[in-house]
């Protein structure tokens, strides 16, 4: 009794002073108690399809801006490692009728794989040769499929695939938390020591590697990362959608996740997260308008075009700068309000 | 202020009128990418049926007529599928609808036939030809039973077609210029649809007492195919089959009038079946021919006069995904029998309809695909000749000649 009143008032004690003192934190935990609770209080079946779509995406979102935002590697071919999660869960589910709390695992674990063998093919090529290279992947990988037709379904693709959960609420939830617990678990490696050495490998490879580190170990690790989480959003797809087609290895899908982080803001885990949960049912709910149904991907583009234009750095972090202020001395954040640090007191200009 | 109160009253019965009345309306969903030339077409022949109905009256359904109300779903479907397995979402629990009709890209179809199924919702495909949707039918019955296929014909059935025009136009070679095996030429598009029907066409063309003197696979989008063209001309093709999607297939039409090619162009070519391709080809592009679905000619009693209308409607005519109005006309008949609107209630209806539509008889096979056949569903095959599309097939195909074909006209071969 004594321990789990400890464990309480230490919890209370981490809420209180670490996320209920920055406006930042306070959104994100609004954001997921209301993901959480909103089938229990509206239980609209469109909504959570949309919301379960755009939690899937959130996920891929998160993993791009885990190797292009962290490490420096813009991918430009990173639907494949989605598409592999997706056709490997739905291959074995539909051939070998294995359960899709099996299935989805391999196939993030097929997609680690793809994710070595891009990483170690690219790793002597940097900027926009890698981007290049990478985005010649997916569509290798589709010339693959196409041509064994009797395994892939040619371009129709893999259907009928088992649903790991029935009904709509299930699957809202199962994305949802998957999502939240992805999405943790980048910003963790974000924000940890191989987080920081990935940062630096991105503003500076040659003085990495002269300060003794292993600069092509983590840059493959962050292609096997990235790669994981992009194949756990592809098997969650297949599963909710019933499908894998060509359709999740299209250089489209590659380019919107591109999209969304820069919409969102690069190397901050949070920025792409909010960029698939704003524009996503932005442009499916305007789709459901006579006014903009046929206008629906102007309007995406000029917000997006609008938002670079006035937050060249994106959203998330043009938002955080206006609700928090960093302390010029101990980089700490506090909330704009604040006249001094909360942490070393010094005054906040 | 008593005045005041009366006015509000006045408005609230008059909303509240208006409320009943559109409660009666049965909503019908057109699915389809309202963005691209399929899905306008979905929508004019949604149009043109609910017009019709609405000015008959509306749907008999047990003792009451009620009126057609259509909701445009934008399923953009063309540029991603989960967009459009949200539409049909939308579709259905938000806007209520109470038959889906529509769809266009198969990869897409299939997702949003699963959204379907799981709603029990009564979906009639208008434009996706792929078999594995009937398939689903026959597999797992009970599940997918509330799916039919009104247009196009499967693509197995449409493959028969093809080699049944085929067949004619070598027959009327033999016949009328002495040709006892007649060499064709294949173009095909570089693109993975073509893959099946390019491969049956290799196997079924020598049995057909044809001889295939090659393959050429250049772009869908090529702006220039004369270096095949003229390989084509030296192999001294009499017939190019074409399974031409793209605008190359305007490139082809052109080019075959430019280098005087000696052959009839026959096949699938998406662009020959649009209005605008004699002006896009400058008018050169005489004797291409294609598989179509709409023509001026006897296909049904209904055809014409559906054709002439929509012509004057649209100032365009229709495309195969028009036969949205067939769906509608199918479902008003299948709601007037049954009395009801219940999906579940409808599906024996349907499976035992035999409906005279546009662009053919409907029945339904076990996979709930239309019947392929003389009587039931044929397609057609027209060809341009000095700026006409001519419908020129089925002419005494088992017995089935359209009123209004014409024969087709073979080049100075």
């Amino acid at each position: 009794m004594n321990a789990v009143s400890a464990l309480a008032a230490r919890s209370w004690a981490n809420l209180r002073n670490e996320v209920l003192v920055l406006p930042s934190r306070i959104a994100v935990l609004v954001w997921a108690l209301a993901l959480l609770l909103l089938p229990l209080v509206w239980g609209d079946a469109y909504v959570m399809r949309v919301i379960t779509m755009a939690a899937i995406f959130a996920i891929f979102a998160a993993s791009w801006d885990l190797l292009a935002g962290y490490s420096g590697q813009v991918s430009f071919g990173h639907a494949i490692f989605f598409g592999v999660g997706a056709y490997t869960s739905a291959l074995l589910s539909k051939h070998f009728d294995l359960s899709p709390w099996l299935t989805m695992p391999i196939g993030a674990a097929a997609a680690v794989l793809c994710g070595m063998l891009v990483g170690l093919l690219c790793l002597r090529m940097r900027g926009s040769y890698l981007s290049l290279a990478t985005m010649s992947f997916p569509l290798i990988l589709l010339g693959l499929l196409f041509a064994l037709p009797e395994l892939s379904g040619g371009e129709l693709g893999i259907s009928g695939v088992r649903r790991a959960v029935v009904s709509p609420v299930s699957n809202y939830y199962l994305a949802v938390v998957v999502m939240l617990a992805s999405v943790f678990g980048i910003w963790k490696i974000g924000d940890s020591k191989f987080g920081l050495i990935l940062h630096a490998i991105r503003e500076d490879e040659v003085a990495c590697r002269a300060s003794g580190i292993n600069t092509p170990r983590y840059k493959v690790l962050a292609f096997l990362l990235s790669a994981s989480f992009a194949g756990i959003a592809g098997a969650l797809f297949a599963h909710f959608m019933r499908l894998a087609g060509p359709s999740t290895l299209e250089l489209a899908l590659s380019f919107q996740v591109v999209i969304w982080c820069v919409f969102g803001g690069m190397a901050t885990v949070y920025g792409p997260v909010l960029a698939v949960f704003i524009l996503y049912p932005l442009t499916d709910f305007l789709g459901g308008f006579d006014l903009f149904r046929d206008v629906r991907l102007l309007v995406f583009a000029v917000i997006v075009l609008l938002v670079l234009l006035f937050m060249p750095r994106g959203l998330g972090p043009w938002l955080r700068d206006r609700a928090e202020r960093v302390c010029p001395r101990c980089k700490s954040r506090n909330v704009f309000t604040r006249k001094q640090c909360r942490l070393c007191e010094a005054e906040l200009r | 202020m008593k005045r005041g109160s009366l006015k509000l009253l006045g408005g609230l019965l008059a909303l509240a009128f208006a409320s009943a009345c559109a409660a009666q309306n049965i909503k019908i969903a057109i699915l389809g990418p309202m963005a691209f030339l399929q899905g306008e077409n979905h929508w004019a022949g949604a149009e043109m049926a609910r017009d019709e109905i609405n000015k008959a009256g509306g749907i008999q359904v047990g003792g009451a007529k009620r009126q057609v109300e259509l909701v445009k779903i934008d399923t953009n479907e063309i540029l991603s599928v989960p967009d459009a397995t949200n539409a049909i979402e939308r579709a259905i629990t938000r806007d209520k609808a109470d038959v889906l009709i529509g769809g266009f890209r198969s990869e897409a179809v299939l997702a949003m036939q699963e959204v379907a199924m799981d709603n029990k919702k009564l979906f009639l495909g208008v434009g996706a030809a792929h078999s594995k949707l009937g398939v689903n039918v026959k597999e797992n019955f009970e599940r997918y039973k509330y799916w039919f296929r009104v247009a196009p014909t499967k693509d197995t059935d449409l493959a028969r077609t093809v080699f049944a025009v085929l067949n004619t136009i070598s027959e009327q070679m033999r016949r009328d210029l002495g040709k006892p095996e007649p060499k064709v030429a294949i173009v095909a598009e570089k693109a993975v649809w073509v893959e099946a029907l390019l491969k049956a066409a290799q196997d079924t063309l020598p049995k057909m007492k044809m001889s295939v003197v090659g393959v050429w696979q250049p772009s869908a989008t090529a702006n220039d195919v004369t270096a095949e063209l003229s390989a084509i001309k030296r192999a001294g093709a009499d017939i190019v089959f074409t399974i031409v999607s793209g605008p190359m297939g305007i490139v082809l039409g052109r080019q075959m009038g430019e280098l005087q090619l000696p052959a009839v162009a026959f096949g699938i070519n998406v662009e020959a079946q649009k209005d605008g391709f004699w002006a896009a080809t400058a008018s050169k592009g005489n004797y291409v021919s294609t598989l179509d679905t709409y023509s001026e000619i006897e296909i049904t009693p209904k055809t014409v006069p559906f054709v002439k209308a929509f012509k004057e409607r649209f100032k365009r005519a229709p495309a195969y995904t028009a036969a949205s109005y067939d769906a509608i006309m199918l479902y008003k008949d299948t709601v007037e029998k049954a009395g009801t609107i219940e999906s579940d209630k409808l599906v024996p209806v349907i499976e035992k309809a035999a409906h005279t539509g546009t662009a053919s008889v409907l029945t339904f096979d076990a996979n709930h695909d239309p019947v392929f056949g003389p009587g039931k569903v044929t397609g057609i095959a027209v060809q341009w000749q000095n700026g006409e599309k001519v419908p020129f097939w089925p002419n005494n195909w088992n017995g089935v000649t359209y009123k209004g074909v014409r024969p087709i006209i073979l080049p100075k071969l």
